[in-house]
């Protein structure tokens, strides 16, 4: 449906705009030489007939949008408006005849009339007049566009925020729990003195997840902390099997990131790749601040190039990309793909020092 | 009478895991421990030289999951599953009466799942594991086959599949020129495949549907189905009705 017919405070603003170009018509049918009542008697019904009219124009403004290099868009509207102008002043032409006919006005010679060059000129208003409907129907779409993108940014927002609850539910992944518990029970008769260090551990693990996922921002630091905890549990159960590589840059370890961001990366690294692999594989984790003051983490993993690449992000990436696009819009970049035997996840996202998201 | 001694292979990849599995059996000197497997094609070749007759196996592994390692075991042995936490393997187990054990578990609870094993050794075969693995995996979508042809394992991811062809009890999966085969019948594959992406276009025949060139019509008024290799399979009447009802709804 039309846009200006949909709401009727968009018809009102629309009719309302046609005032001052009554006034406009009105003060040109005076210059002709006309009475006052005679100019308005005409002025009032001509646009009357050209804002229904030239609602028409929003068809072609909705098929062409104004975009740069398009320069023949001008032509289009010139074109349009000319045609426009002139069908209009036609049309004012026989209204006079008809408010003429009706006796209503009086007939020429005594009363009003239009000469050929007359009529010319009230087709060039028609055609300003049609250009003005244009650029109305042009902000129309604008508004139109904004607030969709508005509401597409809501959406976002919104799973985002869902991202967020999902991750801190997930926090205490059972299968992670019970494979530990494992470990302990096995470790009881094996190593005891290893299952205590295990039991500790976990302990650890468990108690700063918690505290971390009830803040809004955690330091790099902290972060990286956590993963370290936890790769020390998953090393206590794949042994030699989970080799780890630690690159880290302390310089970007007091910026801020959302809480328990990395820890899904090294997750999924140790069940998609390490895990996969009998032998077992390394876990890389670099972080590096990058020329443009943004930090850089990549979180590297071996895989096994005998399976099948998978084809698209698995639950837990999604989330993290998710959520990195809802706390820093395009500020993030996110990137992650299988290269053979290897797999990384690569994130950069906006140095943000503590005392400046505090403030 | 002497009691019955019964062999045993501990499949986990985890060493732990094994240890402790290892360490309940020490409890019970009827159970002789063969060997341990760290993955799914070890436990392969070992269950194929050294028939044991119990398998102690953890259900997620590299390369083969435990349902894909016993799909390829013949004879194949009593088996205790173990797992961390597979609400979906559960059920399973569950549904078809498997013995599992969830990590981590009591003595009590593992003796109690070794005394049902050995009840059930020598009473014929246990359900089937393709099918237990099909509800195990509830629904998530079969992405390769595991075929076993002497003791080489290959995977099969079902991208590769041109079309799968019935041999008696056998499939044959037919991959750029290439032919595995596999025991299983064409029946019993049909379901497990995406009916979006593999349609039964015979009898004898599943096709996959992206490898289809044209359909052509023979003098004899049958339907032939022609690949993008050039290979020409029969349709059936029943065959050519799914596809034109596939074709039309896309």
């Amino acid at each position: 449906m039309h846009p200006v017919l949909a709401s009727r405070a968009r018809l009102g603003t629309y009719l309302l705009a046609w005032a001052p170009g009554a006034a406009l018509l009105s003060a040109q049918f005076l210059a002709q030489g006309w009475h006052l009542r005679q100019a308005l008697a005409v002025a009032v019904p001509a646009c009357m007939l050209g804002s229904v009219l030239f609602l028409s124009s929003w068809y072609l403004c909705r098929a062409a949008p104004p975009r740069a290099g398009r320069p023949w868009l001008l032509g289009v509207w010139a074109a349009a408006a000319g045609i426009m102008g002139l069908l209009w002043s036609g049309g004012v032409g026989c209204l006079l005849r008809l408010l003429q006919g009706l006796a209503l006005l009086p007939a020429a010679p005594a009363g009003p009339s239009f000469t050929a060059p007359a009529l010319l000129g009230l087709a060039a208003t028609g055609a300003v007049f049609y250009l003005v409907t244009v650029a109305f129907h042009y902000l129309l779409i604008a508004q139109q566009q904004a607030e969709e993108a508005e509401h597409a940014g809501r959406d976002l927002r919104e799973l985002a925020r869902e991202a967020e609850l999902k991750v801190l539910r997930a926090q205490l992944n059972p299968h992670f729990l019970f494979n530990s518990l494992n470990s302990i029970s096995a470790l009881t008769t094996i190593d005891p003195k290893g299952a205590r260090r295990m039991c500790v551990l976990l302990a650890e693990f468990l108690r700063s997840s918690l505290r971390l996922g009830e803040r809004e921002t955690v330091s790099l630091a902290e972060e990286l902390e956590l993963v370290r905890t936890y790769l020390a549990i998953e090393q206590i159960r794949f042994g030699d099997r989970l080799r780890v590589d630690w690159a880290v840059d302390a310089d970007a370890g007091c910026t801020e990131v959302p809480p328990l961001l990395l820890q899904p990366l090294v997750e999924n690294a140790i069940k998609h790749g390490v895990a996969q692999l009998t032998g077992g594989g390394t876990v890389l984790i670099a972080v590096a601040v990058l020329p443009d003051r943004r930090v850089g983490i990549r979180v590297e993993n071996a895989r096994d190039p005998g399976q099948e690449a998978p084809a698209g992000l698995g639950m837990g990436l999604r989330q993290v990309r998710l959520r990195l696009r809802g706390r820093y819009g395009p500020g993030a970049d996110f990137a992650a793909g299988a290269r053979r035997d290897r797999f990384e996840v690569v994130l950069a996202l906006p140095m943000e020092p503590a005392e400046v998201s505090h403030a | 009478m002497p009691e019955r001694t019964f062999t045993a292979l501990i499949v986990d990849d985890e060493a732990l895991a094994r240890a402790l599995v290892r360490e309940h059996l020490a409890e019970h000197p009827e159970v002789r421990v063969l060997a341990e497997c760290r993955d799914g094609f070890e436990a392969v070749r070992c269950a194929a030289e050294l028939k044991p007759d119990l398998l102690f196996l953890d259900i997620q592994m590299p390369q083969l999951d435990g349902f894909e390692l016993l799909e390829l075991l013949d004879p194949r042995p009593v088996v205790v599953f173990i797992t961390a936490h597979d609400q979906h393997a559960i059920r399973a187990f569950e549904v078809h009466a498997v013995d599992y054990l969830l990590k981590p578990f009591s003595e009590e609870r593992f003796a109690q799942a070794l005394s049902r094993a050995k009840a059930r050794c020598g009473k014929g075969p246990g359900p089937d594991p393709a099918a237990l693995g099909a509800s195990a995996r509830a629904g998530a979508k079969l992405e390769r086959l595991v075929v076993k042809d002497g003791v080489r394992v290959t995977l099969v991811p079902l991208g590769q599949i041109d079309y799968i062809q019935a041999q008696d009890d056998y499939v044959l999966l037919k991959t750029a020129g290439r032919g595995h085969l596999k025991q299983q019948t064409l029946a019993s594959l049909e379901p497990r495949l995406d009916p979006g992406r593999f349609l039964r276009i015979h009898r004898s025949y599943i096709l996959q549907l992206d490898r289809l060139a044209r359909l052509e019509r023979t003098p004899t008024e049958s339907w032939v189905a022609v690949l993008r290799d050039g290979t020409r399979l029969p349709v059936s009447r029943s065959g050519r009705e799914r596809l034109k009802q596939l074709l039309q709804e896309n």
